[in-house]
């Protein structure tokens, strides 16, 4: 079973020569989660969300604090999302699926295949990513998130590329297998509907990287986007948000 | 045709590699097949030759210099003064030019590989690498002449130092303009080290590489001749000066037609196509003669 | 609130200031790598010159630096540099104005694209020294040569590289344009132009080096001043000393048109937001 321990974690940009200033893009963040759970990570842009993210897959040193991320004892392994498609330019679209593979065996190019196939690009396998469309090269990366057979899954506004459309149908998707395998979820978003159809539990980060809001959603699975209960939680999601705004705009300035 | 799609869709004059040539039936005018502007470029240039030869007596026409060739490159005896020479000066010359370039290659990839793989290296030896660069290639030309003497080091010395920094600087610029998300995202999935090295870092910085081989050829090319024309007894740019020194000018021209084919013919035949292979995953279109000096 | 997440403003601050040392350190650890390199640069020239080539065949780095200056102080050194600096301008401003027109056309109509294409192809493998006796067989030693080989040198590639700049433009730019049922000519003055300042710019540091190179190549052969001819007269009477003084002039020189006169065009067509970035890039 697979845990994600954060404890509070703090990172601070230093200034550079293009900005003076130092950025705070984690202000403190402290979560934990275990097993099979869907966790959203919602917040406006800048809210350091990336920023988590990349700590969290250990290609980032935090500031501060602590991140586990551990499975069965051991160091989990991780299929990552990225909010840009992050495709090898020079290679094949089949062939970045395999550079990213590392148990290989005789059933790794069937298995690239398999999963390709899953976000419906069979037939783009031999094309350079070059030659795909924004939302291609985006579903490519979810494909390859798959394959490694992660047991943590982190995914970084992963429909944000694509049409309405094709992103509803691979949120569709993307629920059903997670019902199927249940592999431990971080997803970020700074859609509401999105987060409440997808999510278990909604952490809702503010500018400045700190948690203001950590809300449970127990809906039953499969949801549509027009549920009624979906809508309910969404309008209170927007509530606390708006509540939160407030708070900063007239009071509490600190962060 | 709209004007935007009259902008190149071309890799450089030729077609973007992984695109589907034009459907055979589609016609074209014949002002626009390949053949006849090769033919026309070819005519224009004997044409301004034929002009300098009248304006200019001292420019040999284009039948002094034909049948120069001939006597030189087949042995014969140019009017009883001495005997064509062809591949004596071209099998030294060549031999120079593989050992320099042979080593120059080498040395100059690994100093891009440390260039562009650390910053650390980057600061103790990026302003020296930038020096060699900018030295134009006629003083090492004399600068080994005066070490070495006469013999074959001069022309090698000279091949290796212009081949070193265009090497380094073209494979450092491509490692270092690779997607610094790229290796985070090779982090994330914890790729091998080993595969890292083949995938990401040759397969970005690939293109660079063979741009960098492609200009130590034709850079190194013209710093040999130099040296051989200074300061050697012997090899193309040496006959080239005899026939110079000799006022005759249509061997001299003879030859510097030899140098261009021979250079051509090697970049059309090998390093072009190297560079086109290396290039094809991309899809923006490429005009230039790449990134690079001369002299 | 399910977790405690306040963060104290000082703790961050004592943070941070730790990343900041981190940085700056790094920062002065790469000045110091460039110290190293130069002094290195250096050494490694005492040892080739005392131990391995000999001090008369490689003067140490001293007696350049006093050659240096006895060139610069010493008579005739301003004509030399300004007949030199003279035909680079005069070159250099032929081969980038051809090079503007050239690199619209082929940019834009693939016919002349294929012919320049060919023509220029044929331009550039000829070995720049057989294009500097060449301009010695058509012009003599009158300096002429000079100029014109090094706008004849230097137009193809600047010409590529402002055909490119101009390819680079947004297409979705021109279709646009082309929506609103603007004209040909609007369209370049509108959007072309003001789109390739970067390129020409880029093409005009591109002709000056390449015009330096070709102009001191030529004047070894073809010319009776100039830096070039300097240099030859040092090798014909084995002077070393003099071949590098007069190579360190011409490297120095370089250096600064490259760093206050292009760095100033760039920092005026950018209204210095590009500078600070330039800044930032060599600072890492
Ligand atoms: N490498 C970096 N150097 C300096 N500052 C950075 C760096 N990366 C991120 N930041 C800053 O950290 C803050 C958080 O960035 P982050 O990318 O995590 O935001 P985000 O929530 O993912 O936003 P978005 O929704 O737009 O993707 C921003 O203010 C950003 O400017
Ligand atoms: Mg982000």
């Amino acid at each position: 079973m697979a845990t994600i321990l954060i404890e509070n974690l703090t990172k601070v940009y230093p200034p550079t020569p293009t900005y003076p200033q130092q950025v705070q893009a984690l202000g403190g963040v402290s979560m934990s989660v275990t097993g099979n759970v869907f966790v959203a990570v919602l917040g406006p842009s800048g809210s350091g969300k990336t920023t988590l993210l990349n700590i969290v897959a250990g290609v980032e040193e935090p500031t501060a604090g602590a991140v586990r991320v551990v499975q069965d004892g051991v160091p989990a392994q991780v299929g990552y999302v990225f909010q840009e498609p992050r495709l090898l330019p020079w290679r094949s679209v089949l062939d970045n699926m395999l550079y990213v593979q590392n148990r290989k065996s005789d059933r790794s190019k069937r298995e690239a295949e398999f999963y390709l196939s899953m976000v419906g690009l069979s037939d783009v396998a031999h094309l350079y990513p070059a030659q795909l469309s924004a939302g291609m090269q985006q579903r490519v990366g979810i494909a390859r998130a798959f394959l490694v057979n992660p047991d943590v899954l982190l995914m970084d506004e992963p429909f944000s590329h694509m049409d309405a459309l094709t992103g509803r149908s691979l949120r569709d998707y993307l629920q059903r297998i997670w019902a199927h395998t249940r592999k431990t979820a971080l997803f970020v978003t700074h859609d509401v509907g999105e987060a409440v159809e997808l999510a278990d539990r909604i952490l809702m980060l503010r500018p400045g990287g700190v948690v203001f809001d950590d809300i449970p959603v127990n809906l039953p699975r499969p949801r549509r986007p027009d549920d009624a209960a979906v809508h309910a939680v969404e309008t209170e999601v927007l509530r606390r948000f708006d509540s939160m705004e407030a708070a900063v705009r007239f009071g509490d300035q600190r962060n | 045709m709209s004007y935007a799609t009259d902008l190149p869709t071309t890799s450089e004059f030729g077609q973007v590699p992984g695109t589907p040539q034009g459907s055979p039936a589609e016609a074209v005018h014949w002002t626009r097949k390949p053949w006849f502007v090769n033919a026309l470029a070819v005519a224009i240039l004997l044409v301004v030759w034929q002009y300098l030869h009248s304006v200019n007596g001292r420019v040999p026409s284009i039948d002094e210099v034909v049948s120069f060739l001939g006597v030189e490159l087949g042995g014969g005896s140019h009017g009883g003064v001495s005997r064509g020479e062809f591949w004596g000066p071209l099998s030294i010359s060549l031999q120079r030019y593989a050992i320099g370039l042979a080593i120059g290659i080498p040395v100059g990839g690994l100093l891009g590989l440390l260039i562009g793989g650390s910053r650390r290296f980057r600061s103790v030896l990026n302003d020296t690498v930038l020096v060699l660069l900018v030295l134009p290639s006629v003083v090492w030309a004399f600068a080994a002449s005066l070490w070495f003497g006469i013999g074959s080091t001069a022309p090698v010395v000279a091949v290796v130092l212009t081949a070193v920094p265009f090497m380094a600087v073209n494979l450092s610029s491509g490692i270092r303009g690779l997607d610094p998300g790229l290796a985070l995202m090779s982090d994330a999935f914890r790729v091998p080290r080993l595969r890292r090295a083949t995938h990401l870092l040759v397969g970005g910085a690939l293109s660079n590489a063979v741009t960098g081989v492609r200009l130590a050829f034709m850079t190194s090319w013209n710093s040999l001749l130099i040296v051989e024309w200074f300061g050697t007894a012997s090899g193309v740019g040496w006959r080239a000066k005899h026939w110079y020194d000799a006022q005759r000018f249509e061997g001299f021209v003879a030859w510097i037609l030899l140098f261009v084919v021979f250079i051509t013919l090697l970049d059309w035949l090998v390093l072009r196509r190297l560079e086109h292979r290396s290039t094809r995953w991309q899809q923006q279109p490429t005009l230039t003669f790449a990134e690079g000096e001369i002299a | 609130m399910a977790y405690d997440t306040s963060v104290t403003p000082d703790a961050v601050a004592d943070l941070s200031a730790r990343e900041i040392r981190r940085s700056v350190m790094g920062r002065w650890g790469l000045r110091a790598g460039v110290v190293i390199g130069w002094m290195a640069f250096i050494g490694v020239w005492y040892v080739f010159s005392g131990a391995v080539l000999g001090t008369q065949q490689l003067p140490p780095p001293h007696t350049v630096a006093a050659e240096v200056w006895q060139v610069v102080t010493g008579d005739g050194f301003g004509t030399t540099l300004w007949a030199s600096l003279f035909r680079v301008i005069v070159g250099c401003t032929m081969a980038l104005s051809a090079s503007i027109v050239l690199g619209m056309v082929i940019a834009y109509s693939a016919w002349w694209r294929g012919l320049l294409g060919i023509l220029t192809r044929f331009f550039v493998s000829i070995p720049t020294v057989a294009l500097a006796i060449l301009a010695l067989i058509l012009f003599g030693a009158s300096g002429l040569g000079p100029m014109l080989t090094a706008a004849l040198v230097a137009t193809p590639y600047v010409m590529s590289s402002v055909a490119q700049g101009l390819t680079r433009v947004d297409r979705r730019l021109i279709v646009m344009s082309e929506s609103f049922g603007r004209t040909r000519s609007q369209i370049i003055t509108g959007v072309l132009l003001p789109s390739s300042v970067l390129a020409v710019i880029g093409g005009a540091r591109q002709a000056f080096a390449l015009a330096w190179r070709i102009t001191l190549l030529t004047e070894v052969f073809a010319s009776s001043d100039g830096v070039g001819f300097q240099i030859k007269r040092s090798f014909e009477s084995y002077d070393v000393r003099g071949l590098l003084a007069w190579t360190a002039l011409f490297i120095g020189l370089m250096f600064i048109f490259e760093n206050f006169v292009f760095r100033q065009l760039e920092r005026r067509a950018f209204g210095g937001a590009h500078v600070s970035l330039a800044t930032a890039e060599s600072t890492r």
